[in-house]
C-alpha cells in the first residue's frame, strides 16, 4: 500500500474556530449590538412618539397615548401654521436666531483668532473674563438684563432678544474656536505673511477655511441652543406677534388644559429646521469634534 | 539673486537678560549656499527669521543686495522661505498653493499659470497639481513647499530645517535634489540645520552657531579640520571629537602633555610656548576618533592605555569606547570592522601627533600649531 501523503500543519489563521469561540464572538458582537439598539430606541422613540401625536387629535391621544395614527390629521399643521400664527413665530425665530448665529460666528471667530494668535497686553485677562462668564448660569443676569433692555427701549423687541442671544453665546463660541485656532501651525501665518497677505486677509483666506469644521460645529450648536431657547424669550418678549416658536408652543398650554395634540404638532414644526441643518452640517460637526484627535 | 549681509545683529526678547542672537555678522555672497549649523536653541532659526522679516532686529544692520531692510516688511524683501513643516495651505490644491503668493502680487493670470507649470515640471509635480496636501506624501509636500518658493523668483531662498520631517533615505535623495537645484538656479540660499551631514554635504560655507553667537564661519572641510574652539570641534564629526583635560609640562625642552599615564609630544607647538601655549598648567587636548588606532601592546610617545568600556559594531566600522588609565576620561576610537575587542580588555591607543588638537582650558579657543601661524 502506498504511503499516505504527509499531512501539513494548517496555519492558525486558517483553522476553523471552535463552537465555543464562535458562540463567544456572537455573544460579544450581539451584546454590543444590543446596547446600540437600546440606545437608538431610547433616543429615537420619544421623537417618533411626538411625531405620531402630531398627526393625532388630542381626544385620540387621551384615549390611547401610544397608538399609531388611524387617520393622519395633516390639517393640524395647517391649523398651527395659519390659525395659530406659527408662520409668524417661525419667521421670528428664523430672523432672530439666524441673525444672532451669524453675528456670533463672525465676532466669535474674529475674537478667537485675535486671542489665539496675537500677544497683546491683556490677552489672558480678556480670555479669563470670557471663560468666567461661561462658568456662571446665564439665568442670574435675567433680571438686570430685563432692566437694561427696558432702559434702552429694547424690551419686547426682536432686536433686543437677538442682542441678548449674541451676548449669551459669544463667550462659549470664542472659547471653543480659540482652542481650535491656536492649534493652526504658526508657519501657515508666516508663509502667508511672506506672500504679502495682510492680517485680515490671512484671517479670511487661511483661518476661516482651515477652521471651518470648528466654525460649523459652533454654528450648529448655537443654532440648536438658540432655536430652542425659552426662558429669555418668555421674559423679554411680551407682544404676541414677536413670539418665537417655543413661545408659540407654550401658548397651547393653558392653566387647566393642555392641547397635547397641537403641542406635538408645534414641536414638529419647530424641530424640522434643526433636523435639516444637522443633516447638512453633520459631517463638518464630526470633523470639528474629532479634529486634532489623531496627529 | 542677491547677496545678504548681516552686521552686528542682536535679538533680545522682552523679559530675558540673555540675547537670543548676539553680535552675529555674516556675509552670504550672491549665489552662495550658506548653512547655519548649530544645536537646538543656538539662535540659527531666529537669525533666519530676522532675515525673512518674521522677527524684528533689536540691533545691527541687515542688507539684501545693496538695500538695508531692517524695517522693510517681510513681503517686500523679495525672498522666499521653506519651512520645517512645509506650511502648505491644507484647503488649497497644489496648484493653488504654488499660485497663492503670486496672486497677491497681482501677477497676470497667464504668467501665474506659466510659472506654476514650469516649477511643477522642474519638481515633478505636474500630475499632482489638482491634489490637496493631505493626499501627498512627505517628500511630495516638501517639493510643493520648494515649488512655492521657486515660483516667486526671489533674490534669496531661506530654508528652515526642511528635511527634518523626512525619513533617512528620502532625506538623502532630497538633499541631492536641493544641491542640484542650487546649481541649476544659481540661487543664494541660507539653510538652517542641526544636522552636520547636511551642512557638510550641501553648504559651500557653513556658519556654526552656539548660544546665540557665531562660533566659526568657513568651508565645511576647513571648519572640520581647523575648528576654532572645542565646541565646533565636538559638534562636527560623528562620533564627536574626544576632548580631554591634560597637564602641560616640558620634557627635554619640548612641550608635552601627560594623559592616562602617558606622555604625548607637542613638538608642533614649540614656537607657541609662552605665547598662545603656557609652559605649564591645564589644557584641553582633542583627538578625532578616526585618527586613533587601537593596538594590544602600545609603547612610546603618544600612546594611551585603558580598558574597553564599550564596543559598537556598526557593520562598516566599529566604535570602541575606552576608559583611559588614571581617570583621564573616556575616548571613542573608530576602527576597522575586523578589529575585535571585548568589554574589560586592556587596550592601547596610538594617536599620531598630527592628529592632536589643543584648546585653551578656560576659553576653549583653539591653540593653532606652528604650521598654522
Amino acid at each position: 500500500m502506498a504511503d499516505l501523503p504527509a499531512v501539513h500543519a494548517v496555519p492558525a489563521y486558517r483553522q476553523r474556530a471552535s463552537v465555543g469561540e464562535t458562540l463567544s464572538r456572537m455573544l460579544r458582537n450581539g451584546g454590543l449590538m444590543a446596547v446600540v439598539v437600546l440606545y437608538t430606541l431610547y433616543s429615537a422613540l420619544p421623537f417618533v412618539w411626538v411625531g405620531t401625536m402630531s398627526l393625532r387629535t388630542t381626544a385620540e391621544i387621551s384615549a390611547n397615548h401610544f397608538a399609531w395614527p388611524e387617520t393622519f390629521h395633516w390639517e393640524k399643521f395647517r391649523i398651527a401654521w395659519v390659525d395659530s400664527n406659527f408662520a409668524q413665530y417661525f419667521w421670528n425665530s428664523t430672523l432672530i436666531v439666524v441673525s444672532a448665529v451669524a453675528i456670533v460666528t463672525v465676532l466669535g471667530a474674529a475674537a478667537a483668532h485675535c486671542l489665539a494668535r496675537y500677544n497683546f497686553r491683556g490677552n489672558r485677562l480678556v480670555y479669563f473674563i470670557l471663560f468666567s462668564s461661561i462658568v456662571f448660569p446665564p439665568q442670574i443676569i435675567l433680571i438686570s438684563l430685563f432692566q437694561v433692555l427696558v432702559e434702552y427701549d429694547l424690551y419686547n423687541s426682536r432686536l433686543g432678544l437677538m442682542i441678548v442671544y449674541v451676548s449669551l453665546q459669544l463667550p462659549l463660541t470664542v472659547y471653543l474656536l480659540e482652542s481650535f485656532f491656536a492649534r493652526i501651525p504658526q508657519d501657515l501665518f508666516d508663509a502667508a505673511k511672506m506672500d504679502g497677505y495682510s492680517d485680515f486677509e490671512i484671517f479670511w483666506r487661511i483661518v476661516v477655511p482651515v477652521g471651518m469644521p470648528a466654525i460649523a460645529t459652533t454654528v450648529i450648536l448655537n443654532f440648536i441652543q438658540l432655536w430652542n431657547e425659552f426662558l429669555f424669550a418668555v421674559v423679554l418678549l411680551s407682544d404676541q406677534n414677536s413670539r418665537t416658536l417655543p413661545l408659540g408652543i407654550r401658548a397651547y398650554m393653558g392653566d387647566y388644559f393642555q392641547d397635547i395634540g397641537m403641542i406635538a404638532t408645534g414641536m414638529m414644526i419647530a424641530v424640522i429646521p434643526v433636523v435639516i441643518l444637522y443633516a447638512f452640517f453633520s459631517e463638518k460637526l464630526i470633523q470639528g469634534m474629532t479634529a486634532g484627535a489623531v496627529k | 539673486m542677491a547677496a545678504v549681509h548681516l552686521e552686528n545683529i542682536y535679538k533680545r526678547y522682552k523679559g530675558t537678560a540673555q540675547a537670543a542672537v548676539e553680535d552675529v555678522s555674516l556675509s552670504v555672497k550672491d549665489g552662495e549656499f550658506m548653512v547655519l549649523l548649530g544645536p537646538s536653541g543656538c539662535g540659527k532659526s531666529t537669525t533666519l527669521r530676522m532675515i525673512a522679516g518674521l522677527e524684528s532686529i533689536s540691533e545691527g544692520t541687515l542688507a539684501i543686495g545693496d538695500r538695508k531692510v531692517n524695517d522693510v516688511p517681510a513681503k517686500d524683501r523679495d525672498i522666499s522661505m521653506v519651512f520645517q513643516s512645509y506650511a502648505l495651505y491644507p484647503h488649497m490644491s497644489v496648484a493653488d498653493n504654488l499660485a497663492f503668493g503670486l496672486k497677491r502680487r497681482h501677477v497676470a493670470p497667464a504668467e501665474i499659470t506659466s510659472r506654476v507649470n514650469a516649477a511643477a515640471a522642474v519638481l515633478g509635480l505636474t500630475e499632482l497639481l489638482a491634489r490637496k496636501p493631505a493626499a501627498l506624501s512627505g517628500g511630495q509636500r516638501q517639493r510643493v513647499a520648494l515649488g512655492r518658493a521657486i515660483v516667486r523668483e526671489p533674490k534669496a531662498f531661506l530654508f528652515d530645517e526642511p528635511l527634518s520631517n523626512l525619513d533617512a533615505s528620502l532625506r538623502v535623495r532630497t538633499r541631492n535634489e536641493l544641491v542640484r537645484l542650487h546649481k541649476q538656479l544659481d540661487a543664494t540660499i541660507i539653510y538652517v540645520t542641526h544636522d552636520q551631514v547636511e551642512a557638510m554635504t550641501m553648504g559651500q560655507r557653513i556658519c556654526v552657531m552656539n548660544k546665540g553667537r557665531v562660533a566659526q564661519i568657513g568651508k565645511p572641510l576647513d571648519v572640520y579640520r581647523q575648528p576654532a574652539d572645542a565646541f565646533v570641534a565636538r559638534f562636527l564629526g560623528n562620533p564627536p571629537m574626544n576632548v580631554l583635560k591634560a597637564r602641560l609640562h616640558a620634557e627635554h625642552g619640548q612641550p608635552t602633555v601627560r594623559l592616562a599615564g602617558a606622555s604625548m609630544s607637542l613638538a608642533r607647538w614649540n614656537r607657541q610656548v609662552g605665547a598662545g601655549l603656557p609652559r605649564e598648567g591645564e589644557v584641553l587636548i582633542g583627538m578625532r576618533p578616526e585618527e586613533i588606532s587601537v593596538e594590544t601592546a602600545v609603547e612610546g610617545a603618544n600612546s594611551l592605555r585603558g580598558v574597553v568600556s564599550g564596543v559598537e559594531p556598526l557593520g562598516a566600522e566599529t566604535l570602541v569606547l575606552v576608559e583611559l588609565d588614571d581617570g583621564a576620561g573616556e575616548v571613542t576610537a573608530r576602527v576597522h570592522r575586523d578589529i575585535t575587542a571585548s568589554l574589560g580588555d586592556r587596550i592601547g591607543l596610538r594617536v599620531p601627533e598630527s592628529a592632536i588638537y589643543l584648546f585653551d582650558a578656560h576659553t576653549e579657543k583653539s591653540i593653532p600649531h606652528d604650521g598654522l601661524q
